[in-house]
């Protein structure tokens, strides 16, 4: 792997140059507690020290709401709709996310490809930094603390700027365009980093991995934690729409006024919604909501072992935006008996 | 407004969501609530290469009404054509029901794995349908018939709640003629219909009448759940070969190729798409994997 080095004080010239590639999206503060991935004009507002976005990097190649299809109720056609925006780049993307998106790949791109993703997915540059862990992360036990594919550039970050680990051709590029700005990686450089990683394993509030926690989730069956945490449970979806890797939807075709003409878009799904397990003649595969609640789980934990070793990255998301305050992480820990 | 059809990846696949033109060519009442409808695609050059397997599925689509799963239910030997046995239950398949001969529609597919119908080759048949069961049970029953001499004995169990909700059941009647000389069996019962003069209760009630050897047969089930549970109870005891019980699942599958998450289910060692690792699974995978039976 190629590295090289980028001193703080240009790290915002850095950021302005990628502009060139696309259009530049970045955390930015949305309000007192929350960060969020924005459109960026002025350079100086990017957040490089926050511990989570608010809504995963799925949303810029899987949209909340997008139109499959335009079509022709008189004709029975159906015309492909797919808004080409362009390249855009993702600055600050944490590992967590990039192991998400990977996780979205093996399901959007792997075998049958997607292409309104795969087409957004090739258009997209995504430039990774490290970070350190609050009380939610768990990336660690889950392997996704640490990425070595799945990005352009990674930027680590040591005391007088940052180490860009290149990931592709078009990271190369982009390192090649300013030959100006980066310098060779030194000793003390290598150093710095290493006591970054020990620092940042030592941040974290549960250890080791969870490699079994697969087992442990679906012996667990009939525990009380199920009825006591989807007790609180306000159905309300905020843990898939947050979550990286969630990535259901249902297809609802709108018509327009002329009533012939129309167009098949696709919407995000919950799970934890009572429609989703609905079937015709009213039966529910999913009924209570202890059964959704435990769906999650399962889907999150259980499910999965291509790219990692769950379909869970250990983000927090799903604990930070909870309004009923289930802490997943900390059910988690209960079921693997580390609490 | 309308664009003409574009490529998103020009030099890509075709778009797997896109949908292939059917005409309605024949439109038969079966019960109150179901309907067959007869298909033939518009562009001869899919008519020709398009094909399915027994068990199989294809995504309906009514522009302006959205999409629904459906099974095909007619022989997979003719080329172009399909039918689907359709009950009017919800928004689209209502919209279905209304429809005329010589309406278009728009289907994609065919999805799921279907019947494994070259295990059940060299082996007595045991077809079981409850309710709407009988829709991809009848393919099955008519590749068995197209390819005779591939089969042993066949018995087909056809249950429904009441008399006039029996499905097929005129078709199987007018095979008893020659019923004996095929060598196969047609047992035909109703759970809940006091009026009805033929046989009574439910499907696995009249294992004692089939024909078929419990060691070498391959058996095809489709119906509800609670069909599976007793079915499963009984084959068991009768000695039938756990590895040849096959049984067809229904789920909300919006996208049919593993993509939308409607039908994700199992654990951490089974784990499957019901519309891709699907619809049809064997008696291993439902006792491995937790939600299938639910």
């Amino acid at each position: 792997m190629r590295y090289v080095k980028l001193n703080k004080e240009k790290i915002f010239d850095f950021i302005e140059g990628l502009k060139a590639w696309g259009k530049l999206f970045a955390p930015k503060k949305i309000s007192d507690k929350s960060v969020d991935f924005c459109p960026v004009i002025d350079v100086n507002e990017v957040v490089f020290d926050y511990h989570r976005t608010l809504m995963p990097p799925k949303k810029y190649f899987y949209h909340t709401k997008e139109r499959l299809f335009t079509y022709d109720k008189d004709e029975v056609e159906m015309y492909e709709a797919f808004e080409d925006k362009g390249p855009i780049v993702l600055f600050g993307v944490h590992a967590c996310d990039i192991v998400g998106l990977r996780i979205m790949d093996s399901i959007f791109i792997d075998d049958e490809p997607d292409p309104y993703y795969q087409r957004r997915r090739e258009n997209g540059i995504i430039i990774g930094i490290s970070c350190l862990p609050d009380e939610y992360c768990f990336c660690n036990v889950r392997r996704a603390e640490f990425v070595d594919k799945g990005f352009d550039l990674f930027l680590s970050e040591v005391p007088d700027g940052y180490v860009i680990r290149v990931g592709s051709v078009k990271g190369h590029k982009i390192v090649d365009q300013n030959p100006n700005l980066f310098e060779k990686v030194t000793d003390i450089d290598t150093e710095e980093l290493v006591k970054f990683d020990k620092k940042k394993k030592s941040l974290f509030t549960v250890q080791g991995n969870w490699d079994s926690l697969r087992y442990n989730i679906e012996l667990n069956e009939s525990v009380a934690l199920w009825e006591r945490e989807s007790e609180k449970c306000l159905g309300c979806g905020n843990c898939t729409i947050t979550c990286p890797t969630c990535r259901c939807y249902d297809v609802k075709d709108y018509p327009n006024l002329d009533g012939v003409t129309g167009s098949r878009v696709r919407i995000w799904d919950s799970c934890q919604f009572r429609t989703h397990g609905l079937v015709a003649g009213d039966h529910n595969f999913r009924d209570t909501k202890l059964s959704r609640f435990r769906n999650r789980y399962m889907c999150k934990n259980a499910y999965c072992e291509q790219v990692t070793t769950a379909y869970c990255v250990g983000c927090g998301r799903c604990t930070n935006y909870c309004p009923a305050d289930i802490n997943y992480k900390k059910n988690l820990m209960e079921i693997q008996g580390d609490l | 407004m309308l664009t003409k059809k574009i490529r998103i990846i020009p030099d890509g696949k075709d778009n797997i969501y896109d949908t292939h033109k059917c005409r309605l060519l024949r439109v038969y009442n079966l019960t109150e609530m179901d309907k067959l409808f007869l298909f033939r695609f518009e562009d001869p050059e899919i008519a020709q290469k398009w094909n399915f397997k027994p068990g199989q599925f294809v995504e309906v689509s009514m522009p302006g009404f959205g999409e629904v799963p459906i099974s095909i239910c007619s022989s997979a030997m003719r080329i172009g054509f399909f039918e689907l046995c359709i009950r009017k239950a919800g928004r689209v398949t209502t919209k279905i029901h209304e429809l005329l001969p010589g309406t278009l529609v728009g289907i994609r597919g065919p999805y799921g794995n279907g019947f494994p119908m070259e295990k059940f080759w060299d082996k007595d048949l045991l077809l079981v349908a409850a309710g709407l069961g009988m829709a991809p049970l009848r393919s099955v029953f008519l590749y068995a018939l197209d390819n005779r001499w591939r089969f042993g004995n066949i018995t087909i169990i056809n249950s429904a709640k009441y008399c006039k909700e029996l499905l097929f059941d005129k078709e199987l009647e007018a095979l008893r003629d020659i019923a004996e000389a095929e060598n196969i069996k047609i047992i035909q019962t109703v759970t809940r219909d006091s009026q009805c003069t033929g046989l009574k209760g439910r499907a696995h009630e009249h294992l004692d009448k089939v024909n078929v050897n419990p060691e070498n047969c391959g058996v095809a089930l489709c119906g509800p759940p609670r069909m599976y549970k007793s079915m499963f109870e009984e084959l068991v005891k009768l000695n039938f070969d756990p590895r040849n019980i096959f049984v067809t699942l229904e789920r909300r599958m919006k996208c049919g190729v593993g993509k939308c998450g409607h039908c994700n289910l199992g654990n951490s060692t089974s784990w499957k798409y019901a519309c891709k690792d699907g619809p049809v699974f064997d008696y291993y995978d439902i006792i491995s994997t937790p939600g299938m039976l639910e």
